[in-house]
C-alpha cells in the first residue's frame, strides 16, 4: 500500500492508503474532515472543491496517491477559529447559501478566482463558477457575494 | 474501483519500464477523464503510472515557426501562457473553454490526446494545425495520429512526450457546447498555416476529421461566405439525445464560420 | 428588548457552520460499529424474477446481510401506502393502488427498482458483492408512455389494474364549459407537453440507522423533509409497530425540493438490517443511484382548450391531463397531474367557467412525486400558454389580452370552479407594476443591435397564481432555560429555507426578546409530537404561525407573572416594545425580566413553577393562502444555432406578510433557476425499453452561474390575506410556477417573425432551430387524441 506525506491545511499528514483512495474520501473519511462534500459521481458538481497546491481542483477526480507530497487546503484550513474570512462575511451579507451543500466548493473556488482575478466583474465570477452547481439560490447572491467580498479583499 | 498498484517515476524511460512491468497497465495524466472511468467500473488496470513527477514532459517553449507544449500542461497552463497567447491565441483560448476551471488546472493536452475523445477540443486543434506529437519513439504527424473513435497511433506503452504546433498566420476556434457535459456538441478550429487552410471538425463524427470542401473554399478565400453552400454530410455523423446528426451537420457550418471570422478578426476565440 | 422585528432582512444563523465545513449532513453522520449498505437495483425496466442466487455476495469476506423480497415478505412486513388526498375516480369509485414494498416481489417493474439489499463493512465490499448476486430475470414487454400504457394492448404493469390507470379525476363545470364553448366566438386548442426533470438537491439522499435491543426502538437519521410523516408509514405501516418505538432526526440537509419528502424504501431496509445485525447500518446514494431511485417530477401531457370572444374575453377554459405515475402511486403521486394540477387553473384570470380533467397513469419507470410546485408549475404553464398561442392566432396582443382579463380586486373574493377560495390581491396592479419595472419598451434600440448582429431578442410576461399545501396542521413548542436560552422546537422543516433564522427572528420579535437567545429545533419526531415537515410551502403558514400562536401563548401566561411582579392586574397590563406596563401606575418590567424571575421561586407566586412560562400550541390552518404575482422575462435567441439567452429577468411577488425579505429573495431566485433549468436544459429521457438515458449530470443539464440571468424581485404588500394570523401567502413554490411560461413565450416572441407559434419543454437549441427552419409548422393537435 502507498504511503503519502503531505500537508494538510499547514499540518504535516502521512497515511498508508489504498492507491485508488479518491482524494475526497481521503479528506472525509480518513482525516475526519468532513466539510469537503460529494455531490455528484461524474466530476460536475464542484461539492468536493478543494486547494491542491494552491490550485482548486475536484477532489473527487483525484486519486490520494496523486497528493502525496503536495498542500492541500480545505474548507476548515481557510476558516478563523472563530467567526468568519471576508469572503465567507460577504456570502453571509448577502444570501449566497441556503442549503450549504455546495458552500464549501463554492467559497474554495471564489477565493482562488480572487487571487487570480481581484476585481473581477461579474461575467468574470458567473464563467468562474462554471465548475460549481448551485441547486438552491439561482448564483445571485452568490455572485454579489463574490464581488462583494473581493473589494474586501482588494482593502 | 478496483485497487491497483501505483507509480510515480521520474523519467520517461522510468514510466515505460513500469508501464511493461505491468499486466494492464494505464498511464495516469490528469485523471480527468481516466479516474471518472475507473469510478464507473469501465476500466480495471493493474497498475497506474503516474505520469506527474517527469519534468521532462513540462514545459512550454516558442520559436519564430513553432509551439512545443509538454505533454503533461494542463489546460489551465496552456490558456494563461503568455508564449501560447503570443505564438498562437487560438490555442490558448480553446483551453481555457475546456471543461471548467478545476477541470483545468489538472487536465493535460497529452491526455486529452491520447484518449481522443470524440468530443474533446485538442484534436480539433493538432488536426488543424497540422501539428506534430511527439512521442519517447517517433514523431506522428497530425494526419496520422487519430485513428478512430478513443483510437490513437500510439502504440502500447509509447507515451507522448510533446506537441510541435505550427504558428499559424490565421487561427480561430468556434465551439457550441452540450449544455451538461459542457463537451463539444460540434467543434471547428480553422487555421492557415504557411497559406494552406485546413479545418478540423470535433464533436460532431466518431472522430476529429477535415472538412476538405471548406478548406478547399477557404484556400480561395478566407472570409466567412466563402463557407456558405457547403455542406457536411450528415451520413458519417453521430446523433444522441442532444443533437440529431442533421443539426451537428448544420452546426459545423455555422461553426466553421464564426471561426473564420473570429481568425480574421485575429482573435483566438472559443 | 428586540433586536429584530418581522420584516427585516436578518443574516441567518446558520450560515457560520455551512460556510466553514461544519455543516452536519447526513454522510457526516457515522455511528460506532456501523456497517454500510447498498442496494441492488433491478436492470430491466419490466421483469419476473424468477430467482436470486446471494450465495456468492454471502461467501465474501466483509459481507454480513443480503435481504430479497422473499425475506421482505417473510418477514410479514406491509407496504408503504400513498397519501394522496385525490382518490375519487370521476364515478365516484376509488383510484386503484398497487402495493409498494420496500423491495421489488417476485417481479420488478422499472429500472432502479430495488432488489434486494446487501450490507457489508465497508461500503467498496458491498458494491462489490453486487456484482455476486445472482438474479435470474425474465424480461416483460415495458411501456414509457402514458398514452400508449393506456392502450388497450399496452403491456399490463399490474394484472388488477386495467389499462394502467390509476385515477381519472376530474373538477369544475363540465357542463357549463361545454355550453361557453357552444356559444364563444372563438375556440383554441393547443397540446402541450411539461416535461419529466428531478429535483437534484445536491446531497444525496442517505440514512443511517440503528436498534437498541433494550428499549426495542429504532433511531434512524435520514435527508428527509418530513420525519414526522415518514416515521408513521414506516412505524404504522410497514413494520406494525407503535409509532413510539421510532425516533426520526433529520440531520442538515442539503436541498430537498419535493424529493426528500416521499417515503422511500430504503430506510426501512435500513432500520430492518440494523436490527438484523445488532449494528447501525449506513446507506448513502450516488449520484447515478439518485437519478434512478430519486422520485422525478412534472411528465404531463395536456390539451388546454380557450374559448374566448373576438375582443378577446374569456369565456372559459377547459384541460384534459395526463400524467405519468411510474410503476407506483408514491407517497403523493396521483395528487400532482389530478388536484395538483387541477386547483390554481386559469390563473389569475376571470374565468367564468372551467373544467379539468386529470388522468395518472402507470408506466414502467420510477415513481413520481411533487417537484417544487406539485402541479401548479404545470397549471400555470398550461394556462399561460393557451393564452399566448391564442394572442397569436387571433391577432391580439399578448399584453393587452392579459391585461383586459385579470380578475379586477372588486371581484374579491371569489371561489373558481376549481373551488379555490380566492380572498385577496390585486392581479392588476401586480402586472402593471411588473410591466413598469421590467419596461420592455426600454429595449427597443438594444433588439435593433441584436437583429442586426443576426439574432433576435424577445419579452414576455406571465402572471401567476399559487397555492399552498402540505399538512394543515403544525406544532411550536417554547421552553426556557434558566440561563436565559430559549429553546424552540417546530414540527415543520428547513431544508436550507433559513428557518433556524426566520423562526427565531419570529419568536424573539413578538416576544421581545434578543434574537441571539432563541435556540431552534427541528426534524425530531422527539422534539415536537407533531410536525408536518416541508412541502407545499408551508414553512411560514404553517411552522410561522404555530410560532406565533404559541408566542401569544407565552405572553399570556409571563402577563400574570408579570402582574404578580409589578403588582398589578393581568387585565391591566398591556405588552408592547418587549415590555408589560400597567397603564395606571406606569410601573413596567421587561419579558427578559419576566423570564428570569420564572425561574426565581422567591419571585414566583405560590401557584407558579420554575419553567412556568413553557408553552406547546398546536397551529390549525383554516384555508390555504393564495399567493400569486407576476414574472417577465426578456431573451435573445440566435436561430442559426437556436441558442438562447436570457437578458434579463423580473419578478413582483405578493407573499401577504415576509417575516424576512433577504430570504423570502432566495426562495424566489431559486425557484425561477430551477424553472429555467427545466425548459432549458432539463430532461429525463427513457429509451423504448426503459433504461434512463439521463442518468448523470453528463446528460442531464443543471443551470450553471453563466446561465441564470439576474432577477430584479419585488414584493406587493397591499392585499393582506386574513386567512392566517400572520397573514402570510407561502413563498417557496412561486418561483417555479411564473418562470416555465415567462422564459417560453418570450422565446417564442423572438421567434414569431419565422412564424413559430408552439415548441414543447425543454426548448432545447435543435428544437428551436428547427422550429424556425419548419417555419413554425406545427401540429397543434395529437397528443392525447388516442387517449380520448
Amino acid at each position: 500500500m502507498p504511503k503519502i506525506a503531505l500537508s494538510v491545511n499547514s499540518q504535516p499528514v502521512s497515511h498508508d492508503v489504498e492507491g485508488r483512495l479518491l482524494l475526497v474520501d481521503f479528506i472525509r473519511e480518513v482525516l475526519g474532515l468532513t466539510g469537503t462534500h460529494v455531490g455528484c459521481d461524474t466530476s460536475q458538481c464542484g461539492a468536493c472543491v478543494v486547494h491542491v497546491n494552491g490550485q482548486p481542483v475536484k477532489s473527487c477526480t483525484l486519486l490520494a496517491v496523486q497528493a502525496d507530497g503536495a498542500d492541500v487546503t480545505t474548507i476548515e484550513g481557510v476558516s478563523p477559529d472563530q467567526g468568519l474570512n471576508p469572503l465567507q462575511q460577504a456570502f453571509h451579507e448577502k444570501h449566497g447559501l441556503q442549503c450549504g451543500f455546495c458552500t464549501p466548493g463554492m467559497v474554495m473556488t471564489a477565493m482562488a478566482l480572487i487571487e487570480d482575478n481581484p476585481d473581477p466583474s461579474d461575467a468574470d465570477i458567473r464563467h468562474g463558477l462554471e465548475g460549481n452547481i448551485c441547486r438552491c439560490t439561482g448564483y445571485q447572491n452568490i455572485v454579489e457575494a463574490v464581488r462583494t467580498g473581493a473589494k474586501v479583499m482588494r482593502g | 474501483m478496483q485497487d491497483f498498484e501505483y507509480q510515480k517515476p521520474k523519467t520517461v524511460t522510468e514510466a515505460g519500464d513500469a508501464f511493461n512491468a505491468q499486466s494492464d497497465g494505464s498511464f495516469l495524466a490528469g485523471g480527468q477523464t481516466l479516474i471518472p472511468v475507473l469510478k464507473q467500473g469501465l476500466a480495471m488496470p493493474s497498475g497506474l503510472i503516474d505520469l506527474a513527477g517527469i519534468e521532462d514532459l513540462q514545459g512550454i517553449t516558442a520559436t519564430e515557426s513553432t509551439l512545443t507544449v509538454g505533454a503533461m500542461t494542463t489546460h489551465a497552463r496552456v490558456a494563461a501562457s503568455p508564449e501560447v497567447q503570443k505564438a498562437i491565441p487560438a490555442l490558448a483560448g480553446l483551453a481555457g473553454g475546456i471543461g471548467d476551471p478545476q477541470v483545468r488546472n489538472r487536465g493535460t493536452l497529452g491526455g486529452s490526446l491520447a484518449n481522443n475523445d470524440p468530443s474533446a477540443d485538442y484534436p480539433a486543434a493538432v488536426l488543424a494545425l497540422s501539428a506534430v506529437v511527439v512521442t519517447d519513439k517517433r514523431r506522428i504527424p497530425a494526419d496520422g495520429f487519430f485513428t478512430g473513435m478513443f483510437e490513437t497511433a500510439l502504440d502500447e506503452g509509447e507515451l507522448i512526450t510533446d506537441v510541435e504546433f505550427p504558428v499559424a498566420e490565421r487561427a480561430a476556434y468556434a465551439k457550441f457546447p452540450n449544455p451538461a457535459s459542457r463537451y463539444a456538441v460540434a467543434g471547428v478550429f480553422v487555421a492557415r498555416v504557411d497559406g494552406a487552410v485546413r479545418v478540423a471538425v470535433t464533436g460532431a463524427g466518431p472522430g476529429v476529421f477535415r472538412a476538405a470542401e471548406m478548406e478547399a473554399a477557404l484556400d480561395k478565400d478566407f472570409q466567412a461566405d466563402a463557407l456558405e453552400g457547403i455542406a457536411v454530410s450528415e451520413a458519417d455523423l453521430i446523433a444522441d439525445i442532444h443533437a440529431s446528426a442533421g443539426y451537428r451537420a448544420h452546426l459545423i457550418g455555422v461553426m466553421a464560420g464564426r471561426a473564420v471570422d473570429a481568425a480574421n478578426a485575429n482573435v483566438g476565440a472559443a | 428588548m428586540t433586536d429584530v422585528t418581522i420584516g427585516q432582512p436578518v443574516r441567518r444563523s446558520e450560515d457560520e457552520r455551512f460556510l466553514t465545513g461544519r455543516g452536519r449532513y447526513i454522510d457526516d453522520i457515522n455511528l460506532e460499529g456501523q456497517a454500510r449498505a447498498v442496494v441492488l437495483r433491478s436492470v430491466y425496466a419490466h421483469a419476473c424474477i424468477k430467482n436470486i442466487d446471494a450465495s456468492g455476495a454471502l461467501a465474501m469476506e466483509g459481507v454480513l446481510l443480503v435481504v430479497t423480497g422473499e425475506d421482505w415478505i417473510a418477514e410479514g412486513f406491509g407496504p408503504m401506502p400513498t397519501k394522496t388526498a385525490i382518490r375519487k375516480n370521476r364515478d365516484g369509485s376509488e383510484l386503484s393502488e398497487p402495493p409498494r414494498h420496500c423491495l421489488a416481489i417476485g417481479r420488478v417493474r422499472y429500472v432502479g427498482e430495488p432488489v434486494a439489499l446487501v450490507v457489508a463493512e465497508t461500503d467498496p465490499i458491498a458494491r462489490d458483492a453486487l456484482d455476486l448476486i445472482d438474479v435470474d430475470y425474465e424480461s416483460l414487454d415495458a411501456v414509457t408512455d402514458a398514452v400508449e400504457a393506456l392502450a388497450p394492448d399496452a403491456p399490463q404493469l399490474w394484472d388488477d389494474i386495467p389499462g394502467n390507470l390509476c385515477i381519472d379525476f376530474e373538477l369544475g363545470d363540465r357542463e357549463g364549459v361545454e355550453k361557453a364553448f357552444a356559444e364563444a366566438d372563438h375556440v383554441i386548442t393547443l397540446d402541450l407537453e411539461n416535461n419529466r426533470v428531478t429535483a437534484v438537491p445536491i446531497e444525496p439522499r442517505g440514512c443511517v440507522g440503528s436498534y437498541d435491543p433494550e428499549t426495542d426502538t429504532y433511531l434512524l437519521y435520514n435527508s428527509t423533509q418530513n420525519v414526522h410523516a415518514i416515521r408513521d408509514t414506516l412505524a404504522e405501516n410497514v413494520f406494525g409497530i407503535d409509532k413510539e418505538k421510532i425516533r426520526h432526526i433529520a440531520p442538515d440537509v442539503g436541498g430537498g425540493f419535493g424529493v426528500k419528502n416521499s417515503a422511500y424504501p430504503e430506510p426501512p431496509l435500513v432500520l430492518y438490517a440494523a436490527k438484523k445485525l445488532g449494528r447501525p447500518v449506513k446507506w448513502i446514494n450516488n449520484r447515478s443511484e439518485s437519478f434512478l431511485s430519486d422520485t422525478h417530477g412534472r411528465d404531463q401531457i395536456s390539451k388546454v382548450e380557450l374559448a374566448l370572444d373576438g375582443d378577446g374575453t374569456f369565456r372559459a377554459l377547459r384541460t384534459d391531463t395526463i400524467g405519468n405515475l411510474g410503476a407506483y402511486c408514491a407517497t403523493i403521486g396521483p395528487f400532482t397531474p389530478t388536484g395538483g394540477s387541477a386547483r390554481t387553473q386559469g390563473g389569475p384570470y376571470d374565468f367564468p367557467v372551467m373544467y379539468y380533467r386529470g388522468r395518472a397513469v402507470f408506466i414502467n419507470t420510477g415513481p413520481m412525486d411533487p417537484y417544487r410546485g406539485a402541479g401548479r408549475p404545470e397549471a400555470t404553464f398550461q394556462t399561460e400558454r393557451i393564452i399566448e398561442y391564442a394572442a397569436r392566432q387571433l391577432g391580439l396582443d399578448p399584453i393587452e389580452i392579459r391585461r383586459k382579463n385579470l380578475m379586477r380586486p372588486e371581484k374579491l373574493p371569489h371561489k373558481t370552479s376549481m373551488g379555490l377560495n380566492i380572498d385577496c390581491g390585486d392581479f392588476p396592479k401586480v402586472f402593471e407594476r411588473t410591466l413598469k419595472l421590467a419596461d420592455p419598451g426600454s429595449f427597443a434600440e438594444r433588439a435593433e443591435q441584436i437583429k442586426t448582429a443576426g439574432r433576435r431578442f424577445g419579452f414576455a410576461i406571465a402572471p401567476y397564481l399559487e397555492c399552498t399545501g402540505g399538512g394543515p396542521k403544525e406544532f411550536a413548542g417554547v421552553a426556557f432555560g434558566a440561563d436565559g436560552t430559549v429553546s424552540l422546537s417546530v414540527g415543520s422543516q428547513s431544508t436550507g429555507m433559513g428557518h433556524e433564522t426566520s423562526m427565531a427572528q419570529l419568536l424573539a420579535a413578538r416576544l421581545g426578546i434578543p434574537f441571539e437567545r432563541v435556540e431552534y429545533h427541528q426534524a425530531d419526531t422527539d422534539k415536537t409530537p407533531i410536525g408536518g415537515g416541508h412541502g407545499g410551502s408551508r414553512g411560514m403558514e404553517l411552522g410561522g404561525n404555530a410560532v406565533a400562536q404559541a408566542a401569544g401563548e407565552v405572553i399570556e401566561k409571563a402577563s400574570g407573572l408579570a402582574a404578580h411582579l409589578l403588582q398589578s392586574k393581568a387585565a391591566d397590563l398591556t405588552f408592547e416594545g418587549g415590555s408589560f406596563k400597567d397603564s395606571g401606575s406606569g410601573a413596567s418590567v421587561s419579558m427578559v425580566e419576566v423570564i428570569e424571575a420564572s425561574f426565581d421561586s422567591e419571585r414566583l407566586p405560590d401557584d407558579l413553577e420554575p419553567g412556568c412560562l413553557d408553552t406547546g400550541s398546536t397551529f390549525e390552518r383554516g384555508e390555504i393562502s393564495i399567493p400569486n404575482g407576476c414574472h417577465a422575462a426578456a431573451v435573445e435567441v440566435d436561430p442559426k444555432t437556436g441558442a438562447i439567452l436570457l437578458l434579463g429577468y423580473w419578478v413582483v411577488d405578493d407573499f401577504g406578510t415576509i417575516i424576512n425579505p433577504l430570504l423570502a429573495d432566495g426562495q424566489v431566485m431559486g425557484g425561477v433557476a430551477q424553472g429555467i433549468g427545466q425548459v432549458l436544459t432539463e430532461n429525463i429521457v427513457f429509451d423504448d425499453s426503459g433504461q434512463l438515458i439521463t442518468g448523470s449530470l453528463m446528460d442531464y443539464g443543471l443551470p450553471r452561474a453563466d446561465g441564470v440571468p439576474d432577477m430584479v424581485i419585488e414584493y406587493y404588500e397591499g392585499a393582506p390575506t386574513k386567512k392566517n394570523p400572520l397573514g402570510v401567502k407561502g413563498a417557496g413554490e412561486a418561483g417555479c410556477v411564473g418562470s416555465l411560461p415567462a422564459v417560453v413565450n418570450a422565446v417564442l416572441d423572438a421567434l414569431k417573425e419565422f412564424g413559430v407559434v408552439h415548441i414543447d419543454i425543454p426548448l432545447t437549441s435543435e428544437k428551436v432551430w428547427r422550429a424556425v427552419q419548419d417555419q413554425g409548422a406545427h401540429d397543434p393537435k395529437g397528443l392525447i387524441e388516442g387517449a380520448l
